[in-house]
């Protein structure tokens, strides 16, 4: 049986490497079913609401409501 | 992966080094790499209390707008907006990179752990192997925005785009960066690797991967 695991959403700049891996059947040829998750459009919020202190990221959140095990920082 | 940020500002500006950029307001995406990134390049450039930011959009499309409308002096990007702001006549006055890195859950299987690393060594290897072919993932990115569809392979500058395999976080880099955010106030209390990094998983999971970098 294929192990899971739920990441949430890469782009190329900080996640090509993913990106390829997935269109290439790297992950499939490890037994990895590797799932991206993606914020819904409602709920991502702009850097330009925070501040340096109090910043607004959307990085985290589906992990942190248990939605995914990992996101690139 | 390896991100490359650069401060860029727009074709009219009169700034030409990150030194120029003393009390002129800078668009960072606060709270992303690129935003420290910039940081960085900034106080590398000038003494702390001459940087001077703005809040900047997450988007760097939205940035890179703001930058030609003249809403701010100049801005951080990243890859494609690095490469559209270029072909749009702008100018890079300081160029850097940064690790991405994993934040996985304390519950993180590590099976599936060493399996997503040996997947992203073979990935790694591949993008080395012909960085020109696998430029397009930057351009599907930005499916819709004119400015980016109109790229080509050709434009992108391969050494801004740096891949390197995966490994442990080395702790004395952890440290340092912890260190150099409490240092601005952007995060709070001492540094504490066992707290930060689970050493026990990463390290069975980089070993349980070696496999694959030995061939």
């Amino acid at each position: 049986m294929a192990m899971t695991m739920t990441i949430e959403r890469v782009m190329a700049f900080m996640g090509l490497d993913v990106l390829v891996a997935r269109d290439e059947g790297l992950f499939e040829a490890e037994g990895l079913d590797l799932r991206i998750a993606a914020l819904p459009p409602e709920e991502i919020r702009s850097a330009a609401e925070g501040t340096p202190t109090k910043p607004t990221t959307n990085q985290g959140k589906l992990q942190a409501r248990g939605h995914a095990q990992m996101f690139q920082a | 992966m390896i991100v490359c940020g650069a401060l860029v500002v727009s074709p009219t500006s009169t700034v030409y080094t990150p030194q120029e950029l003393a009390h002129k307001r800078v668009a960072l995406d606060y709270g992303n790499g690129t935003a420290y990134a910039g940081l960085q390049m900034l106080e590398g450039a000038m003494p702390r209390e001459a940087v001077t930011t703005c809040a900047g959009a997450t988007s760097p499309a939205e940035r890179f707008a703001g930058l030609m409308r003249g809403d701010f002096e100049a801005t951080v990007l990243q890859e494609p907006w690095i490469t559209v702001a270029e072909k749009a006549g702008c100018r890079l006055v300081s160029t850097t990179f940064f690790h991405g890195t994993w934040v996985a859950t304390p519950d993180v299987n590590v099976d599936a752990y060493a399996a997503l690393l040996r997947a992203i060594t073979r990935a790694v290897r591949l993008i080395n192997a012909d960085k020109r072919r696998y430029v397009s993932y930057f351009i599907r990115d930005w499916s819709g925005h004119p400015a980016v569809e109109v790229l080509g392979p050709d434009d992108f500058n391969l050494g801004r785009i740096q891949l390197k395999e995966p490994g442990p976080i080395p702790e004395p880099e952890a440290r340092w960066a912890w260190d150099w955010m409490a240092s601005w106030g952007l995060i709070a209390g001492a540094f504490d690797v066992t707290t930060q990094i689970n050493r026990a998983v990463e390290q069975e999971a980089h070993e349980l991967a070696a496999g694959v970098r030995a061939r």
